[in-house]
């Protein structure tokens, strides 16, 4: 047996004593076990350990609000009096799928000027309205795809027809962890989006950078509590696969495969205690609750994703992702705008209170937050009162984490059909995130399949015109 | 601009008729037009034989059509735009009613379709549909009086018949124009002089200087404008009509070549001299006269069959020579081709793995489970030279081979238990399909017929009846295409189907053939033509209809009940649920009764209410007359389908003949079939000369053994897929299924039996400078799948339930009303073998969605393995786990009362191996310590020690050694 342990170092009693030790996977055990052993391997390193940033960075996290289905951008951000006057007549382009000719849909809400910018925001935000001083606003944000799937994909992974590692797992591969006992990846996704899990995945990136979803509810997080009732049990059981686990490893030294799911059970096990501490939102005064609209007690919905948003960015998630609809229930209205108002209603005054709750904590300065959609609608009608899906420009917005408050970037045409000015792609969108972390989108490369691959791909601009 | 007019003229006089013909002769060289195109029939559908633009039609008399439609007449009403009388008294007398019109005796081939309809007083809004596909849609028949010649349509006949039906508003049907060949329409007779002029002026022109981007023969069509034929001309392409005849003002091509828009400048590279714009001038001026009626079309990208075969995966598949090696390692020809690629990378094969692990690895592979204590001592046991042998023999007839392998098809034929609409509806026949595919694994069901059955089983009965059922079932496999929306009209079938060629060639052929639905495919050699060439079949098939938000019911699933007895099986089916309608109606009368009685009254009503109330459900829960399979059959109408223009479905171009890829040694439908169309697909797919199908097999195979595949992109053998790693294996793997009855099974010996197979997993020295392990320098170990992983709790707990799984425990039928905001969602426990849960589409099952499970949505071709804190999580603390946990600690201390004795079991029955001696030590002492911390919380000592074994257990549930191969 020669890859057997020098067992005969090891005494009953001093295993005995450090199997009922209290701390979890106590060095000590293992280094004795393996202080012989000339072959030992050497601790391989952490992969979520923080990591230089290529130039300073102005946001240390990211919240990514994604909003599913296709918000309207004439609807909410991009005013359009012509558009108003226009009702009823024909368009060229920007009906139905965007390439049909449909007859123009005047917006259904009034817009008012917001903060002392003054920038106008339809009657369907009124709360976020006022937060347009910190807002950094982008009305000319594109996409290549009018379907939900590969826009949404898109929107994540830069890829709209294959699938990509998210943009989450870019980031926690490009920075690490600030936290080693939460997941560097959190997708707070009560439902699932369209593209499915694929929106967190880390695809080809190391599993470690995959972004573990979370639910809410009483237990947020699958298989988070504990089941034995008996204190310390746990704590025993995994220390001794822990020390099986080690020894299995030692003559497969190399397989990152078998060294990442020991560390998966350490991250899990941590999991179970600071997770729960993450998700009670007990431990917040009325006044917080209520900048949220949450009552208490309260641990589902948009409210409820956004106040713990923030508590995982005070406790160092680099990446968190909070998925507003599902694939079946979003902002999707072929048949209706209207209904564009209940969606909006959903969101709106949690996402204010995120933006004055980060404020009032001064985290805003490091914490990017980042409202987008997959695609904007269609200036002309579908259905009976509804728009279709429109990739050619749409709104999106920035705020914190080193952006301009209180702007605005890029133009659209008369009926918001086309970009007029300042196109941004979601190319170039993912690329100013990126820059704002810290990390230069064309230095963060993954060598794959003989080729080494990019958020951005071949391409992205960095939009310095917003950068504050 | 007179002069050169007069000029033109004068040179246009010079010419004789032999010149002139010459000309002719000349301009139509070069390209291959189709024949012209010949009057074939008209014919008048209320009224005597008439002639219309000097061609004779029948009259409606004739017996050259069906139409059982009502026949109007008003010759009162002043048509609009006016025409010759002839042909006015033919449009206001028609047909409407029915709107079907049945041409008969239509001798195969293409055929150009005009419709004359009319409006006699309000605006109708319709649409037309020939053989079944849609080529109008909201057409308006406009103000009293508008009449229109509708079309051209191209069609070919199916079974000799072209069918014409409308939706929608009340139609008139005037009249019906047949064309043989590809005719436009726009009769005009042309003067010599006009016919001279453009042959000698125009044609020469347009062929010199704009053919090359606007013509049929483009390479790459610009603007979709094509100028080689009247009526693509006059309709002009993306910026709309090019010619407006008589008008040169409205004509873009006269702005196009006069350069008079910055953004459209024609001919781009070198305007057009003063003369030739001139020439253009005049003849658009006369009205544009123009012979060439053969409407054009591009075809898109032309495939060079013989180029396009070099491609490493389209090459013909040809058994490769064995690569000699000077070696004794090699035990079979699989092992030279290995050995000859590790030779060039300076690397050397493993040692043969130890026994357990060689049999933990093939038990493991072949049936998705350890192997058993018994197992186990038998193979140590067995010292004969085909120990191994016997034992993947052993395996290979267990019935536990088909649930493992089956369940690898599965993944790559998106299995679901639902059909994936926005409400998720379930279908609960679906099982059927998943237990032939499992059975017909294990019966080793030969891999052609595994194809013909699930593609076309429907057409092709059987020699029992049992036979003909179990082929029926099989086609679940193209009914188990995904279903889309929510909504009823409109209902997105094209989806549907783009969902099936998706698959089918993911599956069978590892190509992705959707880029084609839009577009030419951008990297491999298939067009649009080809996609909708497939499209035709399927839009010739019936799919079932597994119910939506607003259409709840199922419907067009197939009996499975033999022919002869349908007739009565059916009617007794009807009879059972009018019964309980009748039964239905009784509780309501009597609901309805008890809510207006009083008294003595109300209670003796309330007991009838109760009674016809268990009535009624008892007679519910009687099992159906019959059961249905969710399986297609052929459709009513088969007919070739249009390209859907940018995969737009509501904008079509070209009707498709049905065809197979020419590069895939397919061809046309031939024109004697009367069926979709399905059965000839499957002998394309199995044809021996079909190089993909074989291939992708192989590899499939291969990759299930070695966890990567020969090319690792299992679902793509195109230009975007991985290359293969040894080629020349992979050809002689496929030779050996194709030429050898197609059995799997035997593939499987092949490759079990090979040294490759039997390598140790431990990395050998030298082996650092593949860190991948691509060239197989030892076996890749890798973790067990979702599947492996629950079914091995399962049966280390012993409850592994082996008993049939049947259907699932869906909600009767009755009940759903499943809708986008609360779609179908359940999770059903079971202890069968996770092959059998109730798989959903849409909202995916935990444990599967945790461990890297299946897509129920599209094709599975590669599993991932993901490594998360939510695997972990699962382990530490899902309720199953603890609950197994708690069964092994229950088999281990009835299994032995020696301390020892269970240690030992316990290791073997998790990890396939006696425990070592420290690892016996720590796990000791982790009992005791377990023990003395469960001390306090219970009452009898015997219960701390099973605690503590469960302890134990949870704790080897964790270890790496459990869920990976080694």
């Amino acid at each position: 047996m020669p890859n057997s342990l020098p067992i005969h170092r090891v005494t009953r009693r001093s295993v005995l004593q450090s199997l009922a030790a209290g701390s979890l996977l106590m060095p000590g055990l293992l280094s004795e076990l393996l202080a012989d052993s000339a072959q030992a391997p050497a601790a391989p390193s952490d992969p979520l350990e923080p990591k230089p940033t290529h130039f300073p960075a102005k946001a240390k996290r990211v919240i990514f609000v994604f909003s599913n289905g296709g918000v309207s951008h004439m609807d909410t951000f991009d005013y359009k009096p012509e558009l108003f006057k226009a009702d009823g007549k024909m368009t060229g382009v920007g009906g139905g799928l965007s390439n049909q000719q449909r007859k123009l849909l005047k917006p259904l809400w009034e817009f008012k000027p917001g903060g002392t910018c003054g920038t106008l925001v339809s009657d369907l935000f009124p709360h976020l309205r006022n937060c347009m001083d910190d807002i950094c606003l982008i009305r000319s944000l594109n996409g290549n795809d009018n379907e939900h799937y590969n826009a949404t994909l898109g929107m994540h992974t830069g890829s709209f027809f294959f699938s990509r590692p998210s943009i989450g797992s870019w980031v926690s591969y490009g920075l690490g962890t600030e936290n080693s006992n939460l997941p560097s990846f959190i997708a707070l996704a009560p439902q699932m989006p369209y593209a499915g899990t694929q929106i967190f995945n880390n695809d080809f990136l190391p599993a470690y950078h995959q972004g573990v979803r979370v639910i809410g509810g009483k237990e947020p997080i699958q298989n988070l509590n504990r089941r034995s009732t008996i204190p310390g049990l746990q704590e025993m059981e995994l220390k001794l696969a822990d020390v099986l686990n080690n020894r299995h490893l030692k003559p497969r030294a190399g397989d990152s495969e078998l060294s990442a799911r020991i560390r998966s059970f350490e991250t899990a096990f941590h999991m179970q205690t600071e997770a729960p501490d993450a998700f009670d939102l007990n431990q917040e005064d009325d006044r917080t609750l209520e900048l949220y609209g949450l009552k208490r007690g309260q641990s589902e919905g948009f409210g409820w994703q956004c106040l713990v948003a923030r508590r995982l960015a005070e406790r160092g998630v680099r990446f968190i992702e909070l998925v507003d609809g599902s694939s079946s229930h979003n902002w999707d209205q072929h048949g209706n705008m209207a209904e564009h108002a209940d969606h909006a209603k959903n969101i709106d005054q949690p996402l204010a209170g995120l933006l004055q709750d980060l404020k009032n904590r001064s985290m805003l300065d490091d914490t990017l937050v980042v409202w987008t959609t997959e695609f904007g609608r269609t200036p002309g009608v579908d259905g009976d009162k509804g728009r279709g899906h429109h990739s050619a420009c749409f709104s999106s917005w920035l705020a914190g984490g080193g952006v301009k408050g209180g702007m605005t970037f890029g133009t659209t045409d008369d009926i918001a059909a086309t970009v007029a000015d300042d196109g941004v792609h979601v190319h170039d969108f993912h690329a100013t995130i990126l820059h704002l972390l810290g990390i230069d989108h064309t230095r963060l490369t993954y060598r794959h399949a003989g080729r080494d691959y990019r958020l951005t791909d071949v391409h992205g601009r960095v939009v310095k015109e917003i950068l504050a | 601009m007179k002069p050169l007019f007069r000029a033109t003229r004068h040179n246009m006089q010079q010419l004789t008729a032999s010149v002139l013909l010459l000309v002719l002769l000349l301009a139509r060289g070069g390209f291959a037009a189709d024949p012209d195109p010949e009057f074939f029939r008209g014919i008048n559908l209320n009224g005597p034989a008439v002639m219309i633009d000097g061609q004779e039609w029948v009259g409606s008399d004739s017996k050259l059509y069906v139409c059982s439609d009502k026949a109007f007449e008003n010759q009162q009403v002043k048509l609009v735009p006016e025409t010759d009388d002839g042909r006015a008294r033919m449009i206001r007398s028609s047909r409407w009613g029915g709107n079907r019109i049945e041409l008969t005796d239509i001798p195969a081939g293409r055929y150009s379709l005009f419709l004359y309809v009319w409006e006699d007083n309000n605006s109708e809004t319709y649409s037309v549909a020939v053989n079944g596909v849609q080529v109008l849609t909201g057409y308006q028949s406009g103000i009293t009086g508008h009449w229109e010649k509708l079309g051209p349509w191209e069609v070919s006949p199916s079974d000799k018949r072209i069918i014409i039906t409308s939706r929608g508003g009340a139609a008139n049907f005037s009249g019906l124009e047949l064309w043989k060949g590809s005719y436009d329409g726009l009769s005009q007779p042309i003067s010599t002089d006009d016919l001279a002029f453009f042959e000698k002026r125009i044609r020469p022109l347009l062929i010199n200087r704009c053919y090359e981007c606007h013509s049929a023969e483009a390479k790459e069509l610009q603007g979709e404008l094509l100028v080689d034929s009247r009526a693509t001309l006059r309709r002009g392409g993306v910026t709309g009509p090019a010619v407006v005849p008589g008008d040169p003002q409205k004509s873009l091509l006269m702005e196009a070549v006069r350069y008079e828009n910055a953004d459209m400048q024609m001919p781009p590279d070198e305007q057009l001299s003063e003369i030739e714009i001139a020439d253009l001038e005049h003849w658009v001026s006369i009205g544009a006269p123009d012979p060439r009626s053969t409407i054009t079309k591009h075809t898109g990208k032309q495939i060079n069959i013989a180029e396009a075969r070099k491609f490493w995966s389209l090459t013909p598949l040809v058994a490769p020579a064995v690569p000699k090696t000077d070696s004794a390692w090699p035990r079979t020809d699989i092992d030279h081709f290995v050995l000859a690629r590790l030779n060039e990378h300076q690397l050397q094969p493993s040692a043969q793995a130890d026994r357990r692990t060689l049999l933990r690895r093939v038990t493991y592979d072949l049936t998705g489970l350890p192997p058993t204590l018994d197992e186990i001592a038998d193979f140590l046991a067995d010292s004969s030279a085909n120990a191994f042998e016997n034992v993947v023999d052993r395996l290979l007839a267990s019935p536990r081979y088909g649930e493992r392998w089956g369940r690898h098809w599965l993944d790559v034929v998106r299995y679901a238990d639902t059909a994936g609409d926005n409400s998720d509806y379930p279908i609960p026949q679906m099982h059927r399909y998943r237990d032939w595919v499992i059975d017909a694994f294990n019966r080793d069901l030969p891999f052609d017929e595994f194809v013909r059955d699930q593609l076309a089983g429907d057409l092709r009965g059987g020699s029992t009846e049992a036979e003909r059922q179990q082929r029926i079932i099989a086609t679940g496999y193209l009914a188990n295409s995904r279903r889309f929306g929510s909504r009823v009209d409109d209902y997105p079938w094209h989806l549907t189907i783009e969902d099936t060629i998706d698959n089918l060639g993911k599956c069978f052929l590892g190509l992705s053939l959707s880029c084609a639905r839009c577009h030419d495919h951008k990297f491999d050699p298939f067009t649009t033509r080809d996609y909708y060439g497939l499209y035709g079949i399927f839009s010739s098939t019936k799919y079932p209809w597994p119910g939506i938000e607003l259409d709840k019911r199922q419907r067009d699933f197939v009996p499975l009940v033999a022919p002869d007895q349908l007739k009565a099986m059916t009617e007794a089916q009807e009879k059972q649920g009018k019964q309980q309608e009748k039964l239905d109606k009784d509780v309501k009368r009597l609901k309805d009764a008890v809510k207006t009685a009083k008294g003595d009254e109300k209670s003796s009503l309330e007991n009838e209410l109760k009674a016809a109330e268990r009535k009624a459900a008892d007679h519910r829960r009687q099992p159906a007359v019959f059961e249905t399979a969710y399986a297609v059959s052929d459709a009513g109408a088969k007919a070739d389908a249009a390209v859907q223009i940018k995969g737009d479905p509501a904008k079509t171009g070209d009707i498709i003949r049905r065809h197979f890829p020419a590069v895939l040694a397919g061809g046309e439908l031939p024109d004697s079939v009367t069926e979709s169309g399905r059965r000839e697909l499957a002998e394309w797919i199995v044809s021996k000369d079909n190089p993909l199908t074989a291939r992708v097999l192989a590899n499939r195979i291969w990759a299930h053994h070695f966890g990567t595949g020969i090319v690792s992109t299992a679902n793509d053998f195109g230009q975007q897929g991985r290359r293969p790693t040894h080629p020349e294996l992979l050809d002689h793997l496929a030779v050996q299924l194709r030429d050898h009855g197609w059995s799997i099974k035997a593939l499987h010996r092949r490759i079990l039996l090979s040294a490759v197979y039997q390598q140790s997993g431990m990395a050998a020295s030298g082996a650092e400078t593949d860190p991948s392990n691509q060239w197989l320098s030892r076996f890749p170990r890798r973790r067990l799948d979702a599947e492996a992983i629950r079914d091995t709790l399962l049966a280390v707990g012993g409850n592994l339930d082996l008993s049939p799984a049947g259907a699932h425990p869906f909600p009767d039928q009755n009940t759903w009303d499943f809708t986008q905001h609360k779609p179908f969602k359940a999770v059903y426990e079971t202890d069968h073998r996770t092959v059998f849960l109730m798989t959903p589409r849409i909202q995916r099952h935990p444990f599967q969605a945790v461990f890297d499970g299946a897509d129920p949505s599209t094709s599975t071709g590669v599993r991932m393995t993901t490594t998360t804190p939510l695997q972990a999580l699962y382990l530490l603390n899902d309720p199953f786990v603890n609950a197994q946990s708690v069964l092994v600690a229950d088999r281990i201390l009835k299994h032995a009362d020696d301390h020892q004795a269970r240690l030992q079991f316990v290791f073997e029955l998790l990890l396939g191996r006696p425990a070592a001696d420290d690892e016996a030590v720590a796990a000791t002492d982790f009992l005791h310590s377990a023990e003395q911390l469960l001390t306090p919380s219970r009452e009898s000592s015997s219960d701390h020690t099973s605690a503590a074994w469960a302890a134990l257990v949870r704790s080897l549930f964790r270890l790496n050694e459990f869920v990976y191969i080694d």
